[in-house]
């Protein structure tokens, strides 16, 4: 048991320890994002729960790696202190997965924009589900092309008027999570960026959880495609969720398109029976077990 | 001494079995051999033919003209014919009709008794192929017997063995211990990833198959990053969707090692057929400018080789290398006794994730490995780019065998070529006033091409493409237009004969 006045004086120290770590995590780069952007929110989110994972003694600052593609979102390369490749637009997901091809022991984590992976790189999306590799999406959707300037991605709305677009946007957005789940997505969760709290919770089990984690932030762009925005009001907290059937209609409740309606936020589908990549491959699973990348093979 | 056996049937009647069969017993027996394989885009069905050259001493080509013809079907007969030479024998199936799936095997033995070689060769081959079929050890025999022997060839001391032009990129990769090869499939590059996923847990490496080209590199650069010695396999068109993540690889100095099999474009083109077009684009696919390394070995041997030197050149100058090759080197088998270079071998040593922390880019970076639209870096980032490419070339002119000379050294009539033309050139020249210098790094070029280009007083540009892209690339690098060109573009290789035909109206 510890007493009133001892707690006091740890929790400051853990504080402190934890603050070390979250710093160590941060780079000297000028931050260049908009003034009150999302992403300022999901950077602290990632380095607090990386943070914990060091703290916690699971994982060091190396085994981290992480992949960004290009766009507002894929800044967070420059500011995250993390091992990782800054990509070509597009294609942060199967250089994440070459990543895990050529050391299944790194703790990868990707960050892909809605223009990124549900445009450029959707073919990379749907695989990666199925080949279900040990590692995480973050997928910052603000349902625009942001730095090119506010161009529509599958998942903006009908009707959005943009410079490319000035007769408005014809047809309905994709869902990527009903995609997802079609794919044999592992796990498909979603969050709001605006609270921090409850995406450090899925962050963390989304990083946990054994194969392909898929989690879509869903955040407003401030500048760019401000119809999309102010989605709060129609977010909810589910329970963590590993039910098949519920999930398919969790990812159907909210299509990208009306202000109407539900959106679930939480873990919508957790199914930890499928493999992941590294356990059908035999001479990753080999290279599991002597905890080394090839570059590591013959020690 | 020079045979030359045409074995045609549809697809799916086995006449690569024929061929097999007989170049085995023969190399065995001390002879050299050389299997064309042509083959149109179908499973079953069509009309396929393989022709198979014997010689006493090396070769690497086939001829127009035959000496025999073995007719599976009909049509082989019909469409080839008129190739027969004059006194040349055709075989059919007549006589075989019962042999059913096992005709292949009957007319191989039936070429085994015409070239003069015991049964008992014929039977310890056919014994360990097909290990438990009786069957297919009475179709031989019924075969041999029915021939009538026309040559006596004496056995030879040579020690033979058959490579493809894929087996062995797949052989120089393993002799570098690559650990993962990624690809998609596409003719004439598949047959590598064949090979190399056939025994790869044995092997100790992966063979990935991504859902594009564009995946697969992108997965390539991934896992160089993390420290896997890689390798990507492609064609043409799947290496033009690759362009972009070349140059990223290019900005990003992860190493890369590509191997490029041409066929003819554009487009779809004739995929099951042979081209040198696709070196133009193996010197320039990629936006922006950096360094680059091009390899175009021209037989088995020298692939084994050059693919170690393009593992070893990527990884140390953390660069790009390509190693060009064509239907015609990748899936022509290749007979050889000579030996092996040794293979000079390497560690990745540089820092990967999961030891430091290790940053990569498609941006221009600054110290810290993070992202900068600075001037003065943009410009100093350019300046090393171009440093690199000038300390690798020292380091290649140094090190590598850059290109050959074969045939009369002292001859003034020079012929250039490259690749799997090579072959053929060799063999044309044999008892021709000629010299001929076979290019092999296509980038960096050796400086001794242009010393050899300003020495001799009649050059000839032989290649398979309608351009003649050595040739400007020559041009562009000596100075030196080659107005004698001999460019063939129909999708299939020369042919020695015809070959030499052209060349002695040239010289
Ligand atoms: C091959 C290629 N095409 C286009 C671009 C231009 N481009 C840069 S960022 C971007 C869109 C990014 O949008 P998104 O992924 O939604 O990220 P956001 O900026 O909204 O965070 C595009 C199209 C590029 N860099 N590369
Ligand atoms: S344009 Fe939008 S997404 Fe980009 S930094 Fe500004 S607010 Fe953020």
């Amino acid at each position: 048991m510890v007493n009133e006045e001892e707690k006091s004086v740890i929790k400051p120290v853990i504080a402190i320890l934890k603050s070390e770590t979250v710093k160590k995590l941060g780079t000297q780069q000028e931050n260049t994002w908009c003034p009150g952007c999302p992403n300022f929110v999901i950077l602290d989110s990632v380095k607090q729960v990386v943070a914990k994972f060091i703290d916690e003694g699971k994982y060091k600052q190396e085994d981290f790696a992480i992949t960004t593609d290009i766009g507002c979102h894929a800044k967070i390369f420059d500011y995250l202190n993390l091992s990782g490749i800054y990509c070509l637009h597009g294609r942060a997901i199967p250089t994440a997965i070459g990543m895990k091809l050529g050391n299944p022991n790194l703790k990868v984590l990707t960050f892909a924009g809605d223009g990124a992976a549900y445009s450029e790189g959707i073919s990379h999306f749907i695989h990666a589900f199925k080949y279900n590799p040990d590692m995480t999406l973050v997928l910052h959707d603000n349902q625009s092309f942001s730095l090119t300037t506010g161009q529509p991605t599958p998942t903006s709305q009908q009707g959005f008027l943009s410079k490319s677009e000035p007769l408005g946007v014809f047809d309905k957005p994709i869902n990527p999570l009903k995609l997802a789940l079609a794919s044999n997505a592992t796990f498909i969760a979603r969050v709001n960026a605006r609270d921090i709290k409850h995406m450090n919770e899925i962050f963390a089990k989304a990083i946990n959880h054994k194969g392909f984690s898929f989690v879509e932030v869903i955040q407003d762009c401030l500048i760019f495609n401000l119809d999309a925005n102010h989605k709060d009001k129609m977010m909810y907290k589910i329970e963590d969720n590993t039910d098949l059937s519920l999930a398919e209609k969790l990812v159907g409740e909210f299509d990208y398109n009306s202000k109407e309606g539900k959106i679930p936020i939480g873990v919508i589908y957790q199914n930890e029976k499928i493999p992941s990549l590294e356990e059908k491959w035999p001479q990753l699973k080999s290279l599991m077990e002597k905890g080394v990348g090839w570059k590591g093979k013959d020690l | 001494m020079n045979i030359n056996i045409l074995i045609g049937g549809a697809a799916g009647q086995g006449i690569n079995k024929v061929s097999d069969i007989v170049s085995n017993v023969l190399s065995k027996y001390g002879y050299y051999t050389f299997n064309y394989r042509d083959y149109p885009s179908l499973i079953r069905g069509g009309h396929n033919f393989n022709v198979l050259a014997i010689s006493d001493i090396p070769i690497e080509s086939h001829s127009l003209k035959m000496d025999f013809i073995v007719a599976l079907d009909e049509r082989t007969i019909e469409t080839h014919k008129s190739e027969l030479k004059k006194g040349g024998v055709l075989v059919t199936s007549e006589g075989f009709e019962d042999e059913g799936k096992n005709l292949n095997v009957a007319l191989a033995g039936f070429l085994i008794k015409i070239l003069g070689i015991p049964l008992k060769n014929l039977e310890s081959e056919i014994n360990s192929q097909f290990k438990e079929s009786e069957d297919a050890l009475i179709s031989a025999k019924k075969g041999f017997d029915k021939a009538e022997k026309k040559f006596s060839l004496k056995k030879l001391n040579n020690k033979i063995s058959i490579l493809s032009g894929s087996e062995a990129v797949s052989i120089g990769a393993r002799n570098s211990s690559l650990d993962v090869y990624i690809a998609y499939p596409m003719t004439p590059s598949t047959n590598v990833m064949n090979e190399m996923a056939k025994n790869q847990v044995e092997n100790n490496l992966m063979v990935f198959q991504p859902e594009n080209e564009i995946a697969g590199v992108s997965m390539a650069l991934g896992s160089s990053f993390a420290g896997a010695k890689t390798m990507v396999g492609t064609s043409g068109g799947g290496f033009d969707l690759m362009g972009e993540s070349l140059s990223m690889q290019g900005i990003s100095g992860i190493p890369l090692t590509v191997y490029l099999a041409s066929r003819p474009g554009p487009g779809t083109g004739v995929p099951t057929y042979t081209s040198q077009s696709d070196l133009d684009i193996a010197l320039r696919a990629g936006h922006g400018e950096f360094p680059r390394i091009v390899i175009a070995p021209g037989n088995p041997i020298e692939a084994i080789e050059k693919t170690s030197e393009a593992l070893l050149l990527s990884e140390k100058f953390r660069t790009l290398s390509i190693i060009l090759s064509d239907k015609h080197l990748a899936e022509s088998e290749f007979s050889s006794d000579e030996k092996l270079k040794k293979v000079e071998r390497f560690s990745v040593v540089r820092d990967v994730p999961g030891e430091k922390i290790v940053k990569a880019a498609s941006y221009e970076v600054d110290g810290t490995g993070n992202s900068t639209e600075d001037a003065v870096l943009t410009e100093k980032n350019a300046d090393l780019r171009v440093e690199k490419y000038e300390s690798l070339k020292e380091y290649i002119v140094k090190n590598m065998e850059m290109i050959k000379i074969h045939g009369n050294k002292d001859s003034k009539n020079l012929i250039i070529g490259w690749g799997s033309t090579s072959g053929a050139i060799k063999d044309a020249i044999k008892d021709l006033d000629a010299k001929f210098l076979q290019v092999m790094y296509m980038k960096p070029l050796s400086p001794q091409i242009k010393e050899e280009m300003e020495n001799a007083e009649h050059i000839i540009l032989v290649e398979c493409n309608v351009t003649g892209q050595l040739g400007r690339l020559l041009r562009e690098k000596t100075g030196i237009k080659i107005e004698n060109r001999l460019l063939k573009y129909d999708g299939r290789p020369f042919c020695v004969d015809e070959l030499k035909e052209h060349l002695k109206e040239m010289l």
